[in-house]
């Protein structure tokens, strides 16, 4: 049994007075699922997330939940429950008063009040504070509050506005698992903002990276992170090393050149690619190895830093370029700085660009694709 | 010295000694006086409750708590009733002008109530122009507004923009997301007003109606220019006082000490009160100023402006009357003139201005001098001593104008302390009477500095009071400075004591202001309510130009 809603996000246009903050931006929204707007901050995600729920006017376009437009319905009639940066905990209610508010306008006998409370307190884990003031509360349990408020009264969406900027980096780990099996335990569709894309990576169903008010890409977490769209994609997720290479024919295979005429097979190029185009090259630092063989890239090792789990390398090729590579630490002893390397990448996991739009060039065929 | 740790005699020790004798002779001993006059016969020198009886046992005498307290809750309650829409307004609707409407506020919050009290009889009096109006165009016989009505009407209007002030900035506090959180609850915005707004400022609405409620029971001018025989408790203290100084010392001894229990018992609950809710708010995103459309954006607007119109009123009567000619001081003939002017600066000794402005500088020194110390004594050096300091310094928040005038006179009019009289005893008035606002002030400043900065100083090489003097004096100096120029505004205002304190040497403007009103000449008191108003003004300007900000801290 499935009762979550799907949420459709229609060309719409948010303006501030002059200023266009959204351009006809689309998106479809699962039923159920936890959907994070990840972006730098005034990308727009809040100002999205701010229509979604009625906050903020929609200029243009249309959002609608199971495909009724909701446009003009006003806050309070929304059926969206919202969890705030700054949780906006009554200070004047008690946890449970907090809790109740929203059930208090709704017809609800006394038990099925008190049933509702129990199950969100035992849900959020916060039944020893529930006669509690909110300032006799950490952040932690203040953010299982928040929660707890918002989706007692069973809204048809839950609204997530960087619910965990507030916490301290331990806490935001936990609270983040908390908030992801909450989510999951309820089956509400969500909507998550958040400018933190590890959060977003290990909390999200799927991800809309934004910039600019524009929608980058939409994908689950292993298909934004392994496959970029664009290189800011790739920049914002995650460490990328950005090379510039050149296509080039050898032996009926196309083939990218890297520095110091290293070459390495490309497969599944699309057909935007042209050989004799320049493309730039994006590896992750775990992507590199570093080897023996002399037709690597050749380049000097700047710095390291040993972590325990790998050793990260700064290593200078020249010509201004630095990368940062992460090799495991067991696998080589460490190299020590002032030392040449080479370098050679993984061809079946770097991405590459064109040069003018800086979009992918990879065609994701239908074994890459992660469902 | 039994109170320091180690028995040493450092300079601390000896300043903290020094204010407390200070408040022994200026607090203490004069309120000590006052109850011993209460209650010890001067003949036999034992104890009599005679005094306090005769209050108690003519409904003459005791009336006038009853009409204190009816002028008071009515005035309170009707502060906020004013007060509180209308900051709500402020916050929430763009209101055209909001900028000059603000100080306008301000403005007629630091001008004093019996200023409010004189503009208004010559508007609704026997013979205000209203007045004349409405009986010329009605027929009626309306007679002026006078008395209950007329103290009420001038207290209120001169009481609520401290409402205003303090509502305003609570709801400057209150994060928008709460509204939010109730909005996307199910709650609609008037629902949100009263589950959650209204319950939030309630504290604040409580602080600042304690304060009206202190302000209007110790008015003296207002109850005395309009009253026109509904006499207060201040009233009948300096009538008592006036007439019977020598002759019953006693009984006005006695009304003042019923007067400071009652000022007393309200202190104490606003305390209770304020313990019980207080809530911590800091707010991320405040509530957004919108532009309003139709009905409600025209109420809004008329509400606003009527209202504020009404308050700022008085000033521009007395100004605008300022420059009538009159005939005989009293009659104006309806042309303009600089006569009242000519009148205050070239016939009669200009010395009440300048007395004004030299014993509030002085006062205003003492002031911050003392503010200073008391608060970096209480906060940084805190040990029994410092905390009974902290204490008595609080007093005279209870203690209301015309007792510490009397208390004054009782203490410093014969040996072995001869004051009365002089220009110290006013200025030392005006300190006592400001004390406890400018300490509440500068301990909240240093509060906010963290110790480490003077211990940074220290381990730079410098000594402790070289650290006191160069590090954390100059960095409290601008909120001193800002708190010195509030001081200001209060002290050139101040009547209550004056009254009583004055002689033909140390008159004040209002003083003179009062003293014209009384006998009639009108014309002289708005030239001089005129001076009086436009140098509040300039300070106020000061200080707005030194906080880079258009509120006051009240």
């Amino acid at each position: 049994m499935n009762l979550s809603v799907s949420i459709q996000v229609e060309n719409v246009i948010k303006k501030f007075g002059e200023t266009m903050v959204i351009d006809g931006l689309s998106m479809d929204i699962h039923p159920g699922e936890l959907f994070t707007l990840l972006g730098p901050s005034g990308c727009g995600k809040t100002t999205l997330l701010r229509m979604v729920i009625g906050f903020n006017s929609i200029d243009g376009g249309s959002i609608k939940v199971n495909d009724k437009v909701i446009n003009n319905i006003p806050v309070s009639k929304r059926k969206m429950g919202m969890v705030f940066q700054n949780y906006a905990i009554f200070p004047h209610m008690t946890v449970k008063q907090n809790i109740a508010f929203g059930l208090e306008n709704k017809k609800y006998s006394k038990g099925e009040m008190e049933r509702r409370i129990d199950e969100i307190l035992n849900i959020v884990q916060i039944e020893d504070f529930k006669d509690r003031m909110p300032d006799q509360l950490s952040g932690g349990q203040q953010q299982r509050v928040a929660l707890a408020r918002a989706i007692v009264i069973h809204p048809e969406v839950l609204l997530m506005d960087e619910p965990l900027s507030n916490l301290d980096a331990k806490l935001r780990i936990e609270m983040r698992n908390a908030i992801k099996s909450i989510q999951q335990q309820v089956g509400i569709t969500t909507i998550y903002v958040t400018h933190d894309q590890e959060e977003a990576l290990a909390i999200s169903d799927r991800i809309a990276v934004m910039n600019a008010g524009v929608i980058q890409q939409i994908g689950s977490p292993k298909e934004i992170y392994q496959r970029p769209v664009n290189i800011f994609v790739s920049k914002f997720i995650g460490t990328s090393n950005i090379l510039k290479a050149k296509l080039v024919e050898v032996n009926n295979e196309v083939q990218m050149e890297l520095n110091d005429g290293y070459r390495e097979k490309v497969e599944n190029l699309s057909k935007r690619a042209k050989v004799g185009d320049t493309v730039l090259v994006s590896v992750r630092p775990h992507e590199f190895i570093i080897t023996e063989e002399k037709d690597g890239i050749k380049g000097k090792v700047l710095n390291s830093m040993f972590l325990g789990i790998n050793t990260h390398y700064f290593i200078d090729l020249g010509l201004d370029e630095q990368v940062e590579v992460i090799q495991n630490a067991d696998i080589v002893d460490l190299i020590t700085p002032g030392e040449t390397v080479h370098l050679k990448v993984k061809p079946d996991k770097i991405n590459i660009f064109d040069i003018e739009e800086e979009k992918t060039l990879i065609e994701v065929s239908e074994a890459h694709e992660v469902h | 010295m039994k109170f320091t740790k180690n028995g040493k005699f450092t300079i601390w020790n000896v300043t903290t000694l020094i204010i407390l004798v200070i408040f022994l002779l200026f607090i203490a001993f004069p309120l000590f006086l006052v109850l011993k006059k209460s209650m010890i016969n001067p003949t036999t020198g034992g104890i009599t409750f005679e005094y306090l009886g005769k209050f108690f046992e003519r409904k003459y005498y005791w009336i006038t708590i009853l009409n204190s307290f009816k002028v008071t809750v009515v005035t309170t309650f009707l502060s906020v009733v004013l007060g509180l829409p209308l900051a709500y307004m402020m916050r929430k609707i763009k209101i055209k002008g909001s900028k000059l409407i603000e100080v306008l506020v301000i403005i007629s919050y630091i001008s004093p109530p019996f200023i409010g009290a004189y503009a208004w009889i010559q508007v609704l009096g026997h013979s205000g122009v209203v007045t004349k109006f409405l009986n010329n165009t009605f027929g009626t016989n309306f007679e002026g507004i006078y008395g209950f009505s007329g103290i009420v009407l001038v207290l209120t209007l001169q009481s609520f923009p401290l409402i205003y002030i303090y509502i305003a900035g609570a709801l400057k506090n209150l994060d928008n997301s709460l509204n939010e959180a109730a909005e996307s609850l199910g709650y609609s915005s008037f629902q949100r007003i009263y589950k959650i707004i209204i319950p939030l400022i309630i504290p604040t609405m409580l602080a600042s109606a304690l304060l009206v409620f202190m302000r209007v029971i110790a008015d003296f001018g207002t109850p005395m220019l309009i009253g026109e025989g509904y006499r207060t408790i201040p009233v009948l203290i300096y009538t008592q006082f006036m007439s019977e100084v020598g002759g019953n010392e006693g009984f006005a001894a006695a009304l003042c000490v019923v007067f400071i229990v009652v000022t007393l018992v309200l202190f104490l609950f606003q305390r209770i009160v304020a313990n019980h809710f207080s809530y911590s708010m800091s707010a991320l995103k405040p509530m957004k100023v919108e532009k309003s459309t139709g009905i409600k954006n025209i109420l809004a607007h008329g509400f606003v402006y009527i209202i504020v119109f009404l308050a700022i009123l008085p000033q521009l009567v007395v100004t605008f009357t300022s420059f009538l000619e009159t005939k005989g001081g009293q009659v104006y003939t309806g042309n303009f003139s600089l006569e009242n002017y000519r009148n205050i600066f070239l016939a009669k000794d200009t010395a009440v201005i300048w007395n004004t402005y030299k014993m509030g500088l002085m006062a205003i020194v003492i002031i911050v001098v003392l503010g200073v110390l008391i608060s970096y004594l209480t906060v940084r050096k805190k040990n029994i001593i410092t905390s009974i300091l902290d204490t008595v310094s609080m007093f005279p928040f209870i203690i209301p104008g015309s007792v510490l005038g009397i208390s004054f006179i009782f203490a410093f009019s014969d040996k072995p302390i001869v004051l009365s009289g002089t220009v110290f005893i006013m200025i030392m008035s005006f300190a006592i009477r400001r004390m406890p606002y400018t300490i509440r002030s500068s301990t909240a400043i240093i509060s906010q500095i963290s110790p480490s900065i003077e211990e940074a100083a220290i381990s730079l090489g410098a000594s402790e009071t070289k650290a006191f003097r160069r590090v954390l004096v100059p960095m409290m100096m601008p909120g001193v400075m800002a708190g010195a120029i509030m001081s200001w505004i209060t002290v050139i205002s101040e009547l209550s004591s004056s009254i009583i304190l004055y002689t033909s040497n140390t008159q004040t403007l209002t003083v003179s202001i009062y003293t014209e009103v009384i006998r009639g000449n009108y014309g002289n008191a708005s030239a001089y309510s005129a001076i009086l108003t436009v140098t509040s003004i300039l300070s106020l300007m000061l200080f707005f130009k030194l906080t880079g900000k258009r509120e006051v801290s009240v």
